[in-house]
C-alpha cells in the first residue's frame, strides 16, 4: 500500500512537470518571450482586445 | 502632467498653449483652433488638428487621456512609397503579411492607438507593434485592403511606416536567443523535478533507506538527467569536441567534463551500485546555459544600436536634377529611394527634413541641426559652398544640395561601420575564466588519466578497473568547475547590484576587469560635463531708461516664435507676460526680427545688427568680453537703437569639479574632447580644472585619439552621451554614457550613468576596482582549493561523496565572498 502510494505520488508529480514544461515550450513557440517591455503597459488598457475588435466590424 | 486642450485660457505663462495633440508649446496667437466638439482646442498646425480629428472620428479620443511619457515634438509628416515596401510584404497563407519599422512611436499608448486604428481598417486581421522594437507585424486580407492603405493610415496618424529588413546577423542573433530559452527552460524544469529525487537519496544515504525505493530513484534520476545533458547540453558536448579537435580547451570543454563525468559516473553506479551525482551534472549545465541567455540578450540588444544608427539616415530624398543634367526638371522634385541617387546629383532638402547624403550646399539658406554628428551645441548657419552631412536636420530653409558621397562612404555610414568593427574587437564576457581555463582542463584531464593508469597498473589491486576508475571520477569531481565557474559570475552579480543601487548599469563582466585598470578617463564636453543647453547668464543693459527685465521681455517676445535653442534659453528666462508681436521674421545664422508696438525689434549677432545699419555706440569692449569667454551674445536693438546684450553659455554640471579632483587622486589621467569651438571649450575645461583638451574633433577623430592613447598602453575610459560619442564610446576599453544620452550612445556604451551625475564616473571605477579584486580573490581561493583537493583525490584520499562535499563547500565561500561586494 505504502510503496504503491509513492509511485502513484511520482506519477502525478511527473505529469505536472511534464504539463509545466510543455506550456514553456508552447510559450516560446507561440512568441511569448519576444516583447517583454510593452505587455505591462497592454495590461493597462481596459476595453476589448484587438483581434476582436477587428472581427466586430 | 500636463495635458493638451486645458491650457486654451493662457494664464500666467504669457499667452502660450500647448498644441492638443503633440503638446508642443505655441504662442496662442499663432495656435489653429478647432471647436468641433463645442470646446475650443488649440493645435500647432494643421497636420496635428487632422491627427487629433481622426482620432476622435475613429473613437479613439482615450489616446489623450492615457497618454502617459509623450515627449512633446511635432510628429513625422513625412509619407511612404509602397514601392518601398515590396520586399516586406509577402505571402501567409490565405492573406498577405509584412513587417514594418514604425518611426515616431513616443509612449506605450502609441502603440495602442496604432493596434486600434489600423485593426478598425477593413480587411486587416492581425496588428501586433512590439514597443521595445517599435516593429509592427500586420497581416490583411488582399481582396479587402493594400499595403497602400495600411500605409496611408499609419502616416495620417503622424508615424512614419519604414520597411523592416532586418539583416542576416539580426535574425541569426535571434535564432540563438530563442533556441538558449528553449535549451534553459527545459534544463531547469527537468533539473527542478531532480531536485525531488535527489533530496531523498541525500537523505536516504544519512538515514537509510529501502534498496528498492533508492534503486528506482537513481534510475528516475537518470531518466531525468538525460535529456538536460544530451538536449540542453549539446551545445557544450558539441563545442568542446569541435575545439578539442583543434587543439583548444575553453570554459566549455570543462563544463561538459565536469557534467559528463558526474553522469557517466552516475550511469555506472546506478548499474553496479553506489552514490549517484545525476544532480551535479544537470546543475552544471542548467546554470552556464542562464548565463549564456543573459549574455546573448545583451548582444541583441547591441545590434539594435547600428540598427538605431542606420534609421538616423532618411530612406528616400527629393531629386532636383540628375548629375550633368543642366536644366530643371519642370514636373517638380522627384521622390526616389536612396540607392538611385548617385554623386552628382542635385537634391533638395525641406525644413525639418534629414538631409538624406553627404554633399554641398549650392542653393538656399538655412540652419542646420548637426549635433548628432559633431556635438556643436547650436546649429550651424549653411549656405551656397557649405558641406552637409547624411542624418543632420535641416532647421529652417529650404537648401539645394549637390551630393557628393553616398552609401558606405557617407560620414555616417562610416560611424555605424567605426561601431561595428570595435564591437567586434571587444572580448566576451567569459574572457576572464576562459584564459585560465585554458590550461586548467588540460590540466585536470591528464592528472585524472595518470591517476587512472597508475592506479590501474601499479595500485595494491593492479588490473582491477573499478577502485582505479573512482579515483580519476574523485578527481574529476573535485575538480569540477563550480567555483571556478561561479568565481567570476557571481562577483559581477554582486557588484551589479551595489551599481545599480547608485544608479549605474554595467552591460557585462569584462567591464569591470577593463575599468579596473583605468588610468584615463576622457569626456566628451556637450550634455556630458555640461547640461547641454545654453542658458542666460548675463544681462547688460547699454541704452538709457531701460531695466534688464524690460530688455528681457523685450527679447523673450519676439524669440518665442523661434525654435533654436538659444531662443528657448531666453523666453524660458522671462519672469513676465511675453508681449504682442506682429511682422516675425528669422533670419538663419543671424537672428530674429518682429514689431512690438510699433517698434522693430531686432536680436542677434552682431553680424545681425550691422547689417541693420546698427552700431554698438561704445558696447564693443563688453560684446567682445564676451566672445573671447566662448558664451553666445545676441545683441537687443529696439527702434534703430542698441539697448542691450544678453549673454548665454552652456553651464557646467554640478560635481564636476568634484569628480575630476577625485579622479587625479585615484590616479587617472583626465581629458576633454568636443566637436565644439576652442572658445567655449577652454571656459568649460578651465571651470571643471581640465587642462588636456582637444576641441573641434569630428566623431571618427574622437575614436582615432582614443586609440592612440591605448596604443601608448594606457587604459582608457570614455564618457559621453551623444551619438557623435558612438565610435568613441565603442572604442575606448570602457565605454560610459550618461543620464539621457541618445539610444545609440547608450547601445555603444559598457556601463550607463542613468541620473546623468558626472561624478558617479569616479564610483563606477571605484566599485570596479573592488569587484575585480573580489574576482581574483575567487579565482585564488578556487584555484588553491584544486591544488590541495586535486593531488588528494588523485592519492586516493578522497571518496568521490566527500570530493562532492568539498566541491560544494568551496563554492559556497565563492558565494559568501562575492556578496559581501552587494552590502558596498
Amino acid at each position: 500500500m505504502e510503496m504503491w502510494s509513492i509511485f502513484f505520488l511520482i506519477a502525478v508529480v511527473s505529469c505536472l512537470g511534464a504539463a509545466a514544461w510543455l506550456v514553456f515550450l508552447w510559450a516560446v513557440r507561440s512568441g511569448q518571450f519576444e516583447d517583454l517591455e510593452g505587455p505591462k503597459y497592454r495590461m493597462l488598457e481596459d476595453d476589448t482586445p484587438v483581434d476582436r475588435g477587428a472581427e466586430e466590424e | 502632467m500636463r495635458r493638451g486642450g486645458l491650457q486654451v485660457g493662457g494664464g500666467p505663462d504669457g499667452g502660450r498653449v500647448l498644441c492638443a495633440h503633440c503638446l508642443s508649446e505655441i504662442v496662442r496667437e499663432d495656435a489653429v483652433l478647432d471647436d468641433a466638439g463645442g470646446e475650443t482646442v488649440p493645435f500647432c498646425c494643421r497636420g496635428c488638428l487632422a491627427i487629433y480629428r481622426l482620432i476622435n472620428g475613429e473613437g479613439l479620443g482615450d489616446f489623450y487621456a492615457r497618454r502617459q511619457g509623450w515627449r512633446p515634438g511635432p510628429p513625422e509628416t513625412a509619407t511612404a512609397d509602397p514601392s518601398l515596401f515590396s520586399e516586406v510584404v509577402r505571402q501567409a497563407g490565405a492573406g498577405m503579411e509584412a513587417d514594418l519599422l514604425i518611426a515616431g512611436i513616443r509612449c506605450a499608448s502609441c502603440v495602442w492607438l496604432i493596434e486600434r486604428a489600423l485593426s478598425r481598417l477593413n480587411g486587416v486581421e492581425v496588428v501586433r507593434l512590439n514597443y521595445a522594437t517599435h516593429r509592427a507585424r500586420i497581416r490583411w486580407r488582399p481582396e479587402e485592403t493594400s499595403i497602400e492603405e495600411i500605409l496611408r493610415r499609419i502616416c495620417s496618424l503622424g508615424y512614419t511606416p519604414k520597411p523592416y529588413t532586418g539583416s542576416i546577423y539580426r535574425e541569426g542573433l535571434d535564432r540563438e536567443r530563442k533556441d538558449l530559452l528553449v535549451r534553459f527552460g527545459t534544463a531547469a524544469f527537468f533539473t527542478m523535478q531532480l531536485m525531488l529525487y535527489t533530496v531523498a537519496l541525500y537523505a536516504g544515504y544519512f538515514q537509510g533507506m529501502d534498496p528498492l525505493y533508492k534503486k528506482a530513484f537513481q534510475f528516475i534520476s537518470w531518466a531525468l538527467a538525460t535529456p538536460v545533458l544530451f538536449y540542453s547540453g549539446h551545445p557544450f558536448l558539441r563545442n568542446s569536441l569541435r575545439g578539442v579537435r583543434r587543439g583548444l580547451f575553453g570554459m566549455d570543454v570543462l563544463v561538459a567534463l565536469g557534467s559528463f563525468s558526474a553522469y557517466a559516473y552516475s550511469v555506472y553506479a546506478v548499474l553496479t551500485g553506489g552514490e549517484v551525482y545525476f544532480d551535479t551534472a544537470s546543475m552544471i549545465v542548467t546554470l552556464v546555459l542562464l548565463g549564456r541567455l543573459l549574455e546573448a540578450g545583451a548582444r541583441v540588444r547591441a545590434g539594435e544600436a547600428v540598427a538605431a544608427l542606420m534609421t538616423l539616415q532618411p530612406k528616400e530624398a527629393r531629386l532636383l536634377r540628375k548629375a550633368g543634367e543642366r536644366r530643371t526638371d519642370d514636373s517638380g522634385p522627384l521622390t526616389l529611394p536612396l540607392r538611385e541617387i548617385e554623386p552628382g546629383d542635385v537634391v533638395s532638402v525641406l525644413p525639418g527634413e534629414k538631409i538624406p547624403l553627404d554633399g554641398l550646399v549650392i542653393d538656399g539658406v538655412s540652419e542646420v541641426d548637426e549635433s548628432m554628428l559633431t556635438g556643436e551645441s547650436s546649429p550651424g548657419r549653411k549656405q551656397a559652398g557649405a558641406e552637409v552631412f547624411a542624418g543632420t536636420v535641416n532647421l529652417n530653409g529650404r537648401l539645394v544640395v549637390e551630393v557628393k558621397r553616398t552609401g558606405g562612404d557617407t560620414v555616417l555610414s562610416q560611424i555605424v561601420k567605426a561601431v561595428e568593427d570595435a564591437q567586434a574587437r571587444k572580448a566576451p564576457l567569459q574572457a576572464v575564466a576562459d584564459r585560465v581555463v585554458r590550461w586548467f582542463v588540460p590540466a585536470v584531464l591528464s592528472v585524472a588519466l595518470a591517476t587512472f593508469l597508475l592506479r590501474f597498473f601499479f595500485g595494491a589491486d593492479t588490473a582491477v578497473l573499478a577502485p582505479a576508475l573512482m579515483n580519476a571520477v574523485s578527481v574529476l569531481v573535485v575538480a569540477c568547475p563550480c567555483a571556478l565557474g561561479l568565481a567570476t559570475p557571481l562577483a559581477i552579480l554582486s557588484g551589479s547590484a551595489a551599481a545599480a543601487r547608485r544608479g549605474l548599469l554595467v552591460k557585462g563582466g569584462d567591464v569591470y576587469e577593463r575599468a579596473s585598470g583605468v588610468d584615463c578617463v576622457v569626456f566628451d564636453k556637450t550634455g556630458t560635463l555640461t547640461e547641454g543647453r545654453p542658458a542666460v547668464t548675463d544681462v547688460v543693459v547699454t541704452a538709457d531708461g531701460w531695466s534688464a527685465e524690460r530688455l528681457l521681455r523685450y527679447a523673450a517676445s519676439v524669440e518665442a516664435f523661434s525654435e533654436h535653442p538659444v531662443s528657448s534659453a531666453i523666453t524660458g528666462a522671462c519672469r513676465e507676460p511675453l508681449l504682442e508681436v506682429s511682422g516675425f521674421r528669422a533670419h538663419p545664422g543671424l537672428g530674429v526680427e518682429g514689431r512690438i508696438g510699433g517698434g522693430r525689434v531686432l536680436a542677434g549677432n552682431g553680424k545681425f545688427l550691422s547689417i541693420h545699419g546698427i552700431g554698438f555706440d561704445g558696447s564693443e569692449g563688453v560684446y567682445e568680453g564676451f566672445v573671447s569667454a566662448g558664451k553666445t551674445v545676441v545683441a537687443v536693438a529696439v527702434a534703430g537703437r542698441l539697448c542691450g546684450l544678453i549673454a548665454l553659455e552652456d553651464t557646467l554640471k554640478k560635481g564636476v569639479k568634484e569628480v575630476v579632483g577625485s579622479l587625479g587622486r585615484m590616479g587617472a589621467g583626465v581629458m576633454m574632447l568636443t566637436g565644439d569651438n576652442p572658445g567655449a571649450a577652454e571656459r568649460i575645461a578651465g571651470e571643471a580644472g581640465i587642462t588636456d583638451m582637444t576641441a573641434g574633433v569630428t566623431p571618427l577623430e574622437k575614436a582615432g585619439i582614443i586609440r592612440h592613447r591605448k596604443s601608448g598602453g594606457a587604459v582608457v575610459a570614455m564618457v559621453g552621451d551623444g551619438i557623435n560619442d558612438a565610435p568613441a564610446l565603442t572604442e575606448a576599453d570602457v565605454g560610459i554614457a550618461v543620464g539621457r544620452a541618445t539610444d545609440v550612445a547608450i547601445e555603444s556604451a559598457d556601463a550607463v550613468i542613468m541620473n546623468g551625475r558626472p561624478e558617479l564616473v569616479a564610483d563606477l571605477l571605484g566599485l570596479s576596482k573592488k569587484t575585480f579584486r573580489v574576482v581574483k580573490q575567487n579565482l585564488f581561493w578556487a584555484f588553491s582549493y584544486n591544488v590541495i583537493a586535486v593531488p588528494l583525490a588523485a592519492a586516493g584520499f578522497l571518496h568521490p561523496v566527500i570530493s562532492a562535499v568539498l566541491m560544494a563547500s568551496s563554492s559556497l565561500i565563492v558565494v559568501g565572498n562575492s556578496l559581501r561586494l552587494a552590502r558596498t
